[in-house]
C-alpha cells in the first residue's frame, strides 16, 4: 500500500493516505461540480487502505473541511460510515471531526456522525484553521 | 438598454443592496470565479464568519442547482440562469432564477411547498433522514443526494419562497425563482 497524495484545489480538498501512520486526512472545501466523480475513486483508495494488514494496528481520521456542498455530504458520511465498519470489526478506528468554532452547522454534522458511527471513537475539535 | 436606463437600474440595484448579480450561461469555471467574488464582497463587508458561511453555502447551491437543472433546451446556447446576493433590513438574501419544463414544475412544488411549512428542527429532521436514505430514487430527475432545497431551507432565516411564471407565449417551459433570506 502506498501513498496517496491528492493536493488541495479550489473546489476539491486536499487527501492524504499513509500507510506509515496509519492515518486519512481530508482537509479544504468540497463543493466539485460533480461529487460522485471526485469521490468515488479516493473511496477506493480508502477501501484497500482499510483492507491492508497493517490496518489491524488502527487508524486515524481526520476530517478538518471548512466548507463542503450538498452533493458532497453524502459522500463524505460515506467515508465515515466506512472507517465505522472497520471500527466495528474491532479495529481501534479514531476519528477527528475539525470544525470552526463559528460553524455550527458543521458542528452540528460532526455530531450527528457520532451518534450514527458510535462504534468509532470521534473527536469533535473546534478548532480556528482548515 | 440606453444609458438612461442603465443608470435606472444600477440606482434600483443600488436601494435593492444588491452586492452581485449575474445572469447568463452557467459553467464550473464562471461559478468559480462567482464564488471568488461573492466571497470578497463579504469579506469587505465584515461580514460574521458564521453568517458569510451560511450566505455562501446558499449561493453555491443555487449556482450549482441552476448548472444541474436549467434546462438547456429553454434557450440556446446552454444553462441559462440570474443569481443575485444583497443585503437589505440587516439580513442577506440569495435568489435565482432560471427556466424549467413545465412538467417539472409540480414535482418542484411537492419538494419547496412542504418545506415552507417546517420549522427548523422540522427541515434539520428531514436533512437527516435523506442523509441517511440510501438513495434518491424516488426521485429519477435528481442528480444529487436530494439535499440542495433542506440545505438551503437550513441555512436560511426564514421560510424559502419561490415563484413561478408561466409565459402565455410559451407552454413548454416556466420559469423558476427561488429567494432565501439569511
Amino acid at each position: 500500500m502506498e501513498n496517496l497524495h491528492i493536493p488541495a484545489t479550489k473546489e476539491t480538498p486536499e487527501v492524504r493516505l499513509d500507510p506509515g501512520s496509519m492515518s486519512f486526512h481530508l482537509v479544504g472545501e468540497s463543493y466539485p461540480e460533480n461529487a460522485m466523480a471526485f469521490y468515488a475513486p479516493i473511496r477506493a483508495s480508502l477501501q484497500s487502505f482499510l483492507e491492508a494488514p497493517d490496518s489491524a494496528r488502527g487508524v486515524q481520521a481526520h476530517f478538518n473541511l471548512r466548507y463542503f456542498n450538498s452533493s458532497s455530504t453524502k459522500l463524505i458520511r460515506a467515508l465515515v460510515g466506512m472507517l465505522h465498519q472497520k471500527a466495528a470489526a474491532g479495529v481501534r478506528v479514531i476519528a477527528h471531526w475539525y470544525h470552526d468554532p463559528e460553524d455550527d452547522m458543521m458542528a452540528e454534522f460532526g455530531l450527528d456522525l457520532k451518534e450514527e458511527f458510535d462504534a468509532l471513537e470521534f473527536n469533535l475539535v473546534a478548532s480556528e484553521t482548515a | 438598454m440606453n444609458l438612461e436606463d442603465f443608470s435606472v437600474f444600477r440606482q434600483r440595484a443600488s436601494s435593492d443592496g444588491v452586492l452581485f448579480y449575474y445572469t447568463g450561461e452557467f459553467s464550473a469555471n464562471v461559478i468559480g470565479a462567482m464564488s471568488d467574488t461573492v466571497r470578497e464582497r463579504l469579506e469587505a463587508l465584515g461580514t460574521p464568519g458564521r453568517l458569510g458561511r451560511k450566505v455562501f453555502s446558499t449561493f453555491m447551491e443555487m449556482a450549482q442547482n441552476i448548472l444541474h437543472y436549467a434546462d438547456e433546451t429553454a434557450c440556446e446556447g446552454g444553462r441559462i440562469g440570474a443569481l443575485a446576493v444583497g443585503q437589505e433590513h440587516g439580513k442577506f438574501y440569495v435568489l435565482c432564477g432560471n427556466p424549467v419544463r413545465t412538467d417539472h414544475v409540480e414535482r418542484l412544488r411537492a419538494r419547496l411547498d412542504p418545506l415552507r411549512r417546517m420549522t427548523l428542527d422540522e427541515i434539520k429532521a428531514a436533512y437527516r433522514d435523506q442523509l441517511r436514505s440510501d438513495t434518491n430514487a424516488g426521485d429519477p430527475i435528481s442528480k444529487g443526494a436530494g439535499l440542495g432545497f433542506l440545505t438551503v431551507a437550513r441555512e436560511a432565516s426564514e421560510p424559502i419562497d419561490y415563484h413561478i411564471v408561466f409565459r402565455a407565449d410559451e407552454s413548454t417551459h416556466a420559469e423558476f425563482y427561488l429567494r432565501a433570506v439569511i
